[in-house]
């Protein structure tokens, strides 16, 4: 494995070299588990010189809720009520990646209808989670309007969902064949005006954080990943995008209708905090763009094939299937005996992987940085430790 | 402005020059203590993003109770919020955090997880049935994960506590820790005798070794 590391530039990190005789020594400090800048109970171990960074440590297993152990004893139902709980800002897209794989390892049909209706809530999901990394990131930088305004147009979109759904954020919606309840006869309408209202709300976003030179320094040049790193750490998602390499699974290997819908993959330049940053502007507007192709002819049908999923049994051998969801590559094993709980279980999930691009990214920078590259990250901690 | 809705045991005498109430102190204080809880920001889960909802964010305001000075440590801080499951490992630092809090101090738990385990409660080798076999907890929030609404009520629940029940003498009413219901083959014994190991365990942490210990990957 050949991996490149790129810090700071040479340029900038040689202006910033203090000249010192005196002998300097590494010394570690503990970040975590309890920080409010770690979005949850991620642990990290710093080795510091001085101001600069030299090592960056991951510690794992505050947040471990042992979930794929307790799907073990859960029918494939009951599994997708868990993975909820794990990325719990894209909810919706871990449940499909469980409906999607049950459904390919027992060949289960679905019809137009319901793919529609998978997607579109999706995208929404999507919107909200990366307004969500918008106001937080701000709020890391110290700005603490960004977040007012991203939970402001965020409890839209949860108000949205939870008429459909009757949940705000643990949805439990889509199920293998199908999703659990038909929309609310007001759901396309809301959605509708939803995005007349937020498409010129997302021009000002820009206008309140991007334009910003503070936040402009604080993330251009900051935490550089190049592809090829990306690709070694296993990153997903937007992280990896941002990288230029334009892996986005909705195009790739197209599930629901992203088949037939038109959308553009954001992708990013440098690789830096900032890149991570527009790369989720832009898929909000992509987002929509998805939503409104599909929203004026959701097809008619039914809404869930067949009822008794509880007595779901699929076939003996391993199973996997993957989606996209706001972080990135979720993945879902079966390892299978033809039973109807499985005899293992096991998610690749996007966090985790998006983690460890941490310890590539961070040596060389300062500190500061180091908050503006775990921001830039958009980490959802009990997705790392499940 | 806010409506008055609540009147302190007093007794107002004339005097010459001017005014002068007379009233309990343990009235005044709770009265005060009551209205000025500092949340300590203890988020480890789903439940934390409701509990964002509740204080900080655009729709709700916990200001209006007097209690939206966040504060990320737990020395300035005299309420807890746990919002999100508790594990094995946490639960350690979460006991450290709770008696590094000056007194008189309250813990709310929101959520079926803090509550009893939750979604988590049967097969799970790992998640703590309950934050009340730490630590005493005063209010009890439910919900998966409870609305922002949910959580304002439960402050307010607090604050009637506080106003009802202190004493100066006897600052706060602490229940005993309830022992929550475990699924069959895992008693309260075994988790508080892991946690204690767990405990020793982290206690004593040689970090250049675990440095040294992880496997790096090259070039770095
Ligand atoms: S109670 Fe529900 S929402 Fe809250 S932390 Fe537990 S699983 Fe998450």
């Amino acid at each position: 494995m050949n991996v490149h590391v790129s810090t700071l530039d040479e340029k900038t990190r040689s202006s910033l070299a203090i000249e010192s005789h005196s002998e300097t020594e590494e010394y570690f400090i503990n970040m975590g588990p309890q920080h409010p800048s770690t979005h949850g109970v991620l642990r990290l171990i710093l080795k510091l010189d001085g101001e600069t960074v030299r090592e960056v440590i991951p510690v794992l297993g505050y947040i471990h809720r042992s979930i794929e152990k307790i799907s073990e004893y859960s029918t494939y139902r009951q599994i997708v009520h868990l993975t909820d709980r794990m990325d719990y800002l894209s909810a919706i897209m871990n449940n499909w990646a469980v409906a999607r794989t049950v459904e390919k390892a027992a060949e289960i049909e679905t019809n137009e209808r319901i793919e529609s209706i998978r997607t579109i809530v999706s995208e929404l999901e999507r919107i909200h989670s990366h307004q969500l990394g918008w106001g937080v990131l701000g709020m890391d930088m110290g700005a603490f309007t960004p977040f007012l305004y991203g939970f402001r147009d965020r409890e839209m979109i949860t108000d949205i969902l939870e008429e459909t759904i009757g949940a705000r954020l643990t949805m439990n919606y889509i199920q293998p064949g199908g999703v659990m309840f038909d929309i609310h006869p007001d759901f396309v309408r809301k959605v509708k005006e939803y995005l007349a209202y937020f498409k010129p709300k997302l021009d000002e976003y820009e206008d309140l954080l991007s334009g910003n030179p503070i936040l402009q320094q604080r993330l251009r040049n900051v935490g550089i990943m190049d592809a090829e790193t990306a690709l070694s750490m296993g990153a997903t998602g937007p992280v990896l995008r941002a990288s230029r390499v334009p892996y986005d699974l909705r195009k790739i290997e197209p599930y629901g209708m992203y088949g037939e819908v038109e959308f553009r993959v954001a992708i990013g330049t440098a690789g830096d905090c900032w890149d991570r940053y527009y790369v989720r502007i832009e898929e909000m507007r992509q987002s929509m763009r998805i939503i409104e192709q599909l929203i004026d002819n959701i097809p008619e049908g039914k809404f869930l094939l067949k009822k008794p999923a509880a007595k779901l049994t699929i076939p003996e051998g391993r199973h996997y299937s993957q989606i996209e969801t706001a972080r990135g590559v979720l993945g879902f094993y079966i390892v299978s005996e033809g039973k109807e709980t499985p005899y293992r279980a096991y998610f690749r999930t996007p966090n985790f992987h998006n983690l460890w691009s941490l310890t590539a990214m961070a040596p060389g920078g300062r500190v500061g940085d180091l908050v503006a590259i775990i921001s830039s990250l958009d980490l959802v901690i009990p997705d790392i430790d499940r | 402005m806010g409506l008055i809705t609540e009147k302190l045991p007093k007794m107002m005498a004339g005097m010459p020059g001017s005014d002068i109430i007379f009233t309990r102190m343990d009235a005044v204080i709770n009265w005060a203590r009551a209205n000025s809880l500092w949340p300590l920001t203890f988020g480890t889960s789903c439940c934390a993003i409701e509990m964002m909802m509740a204080p900080g964010a655009s729709r709700h305001d916990l200001a209006r109770f007097g209690a939206e000075v966040a504060r990320p440590s737990p020395r300035q801080a005299d309420m807890l919020i746990l919002a999100g499951t508790i594990v094995k490992r946490m639960a350690p630092r979460l006991r450290t955090l709770y008696e590094q809090m000056p007194e008189p101090r309250y813990v709310i738990a929101t959520g079926a997880c803090t509550i009893s385990g939750g979604p988590f409660i049967y097969h799970s080798y790992s998640t703590v049935r309950g934050a009340d076999t730490i630590i005493p907890v005063d209010v009890y929030v439910p919900g998966c994960p409870p609305r922002p609404e949910g959580l304002l009520y439960g402050l307010l629940t607090l604050q009637k506590m506080i106003r009802s029940g202190e004493t100066v003498r006897e600052p706060g009413i602490r229940h005993k820790p309830v022992t929550s219901e475990t699924p069959e083959g895992i008693t309260i014994e075994d988790i508080k005798s892991e946690m204690l190991a767990l405990l020793e365990k982290d206690a004593v942490v040689d970090v250049r070794k675990a440095a040294e210990q992880m496997e790096r990957p090259t070039g770095i």
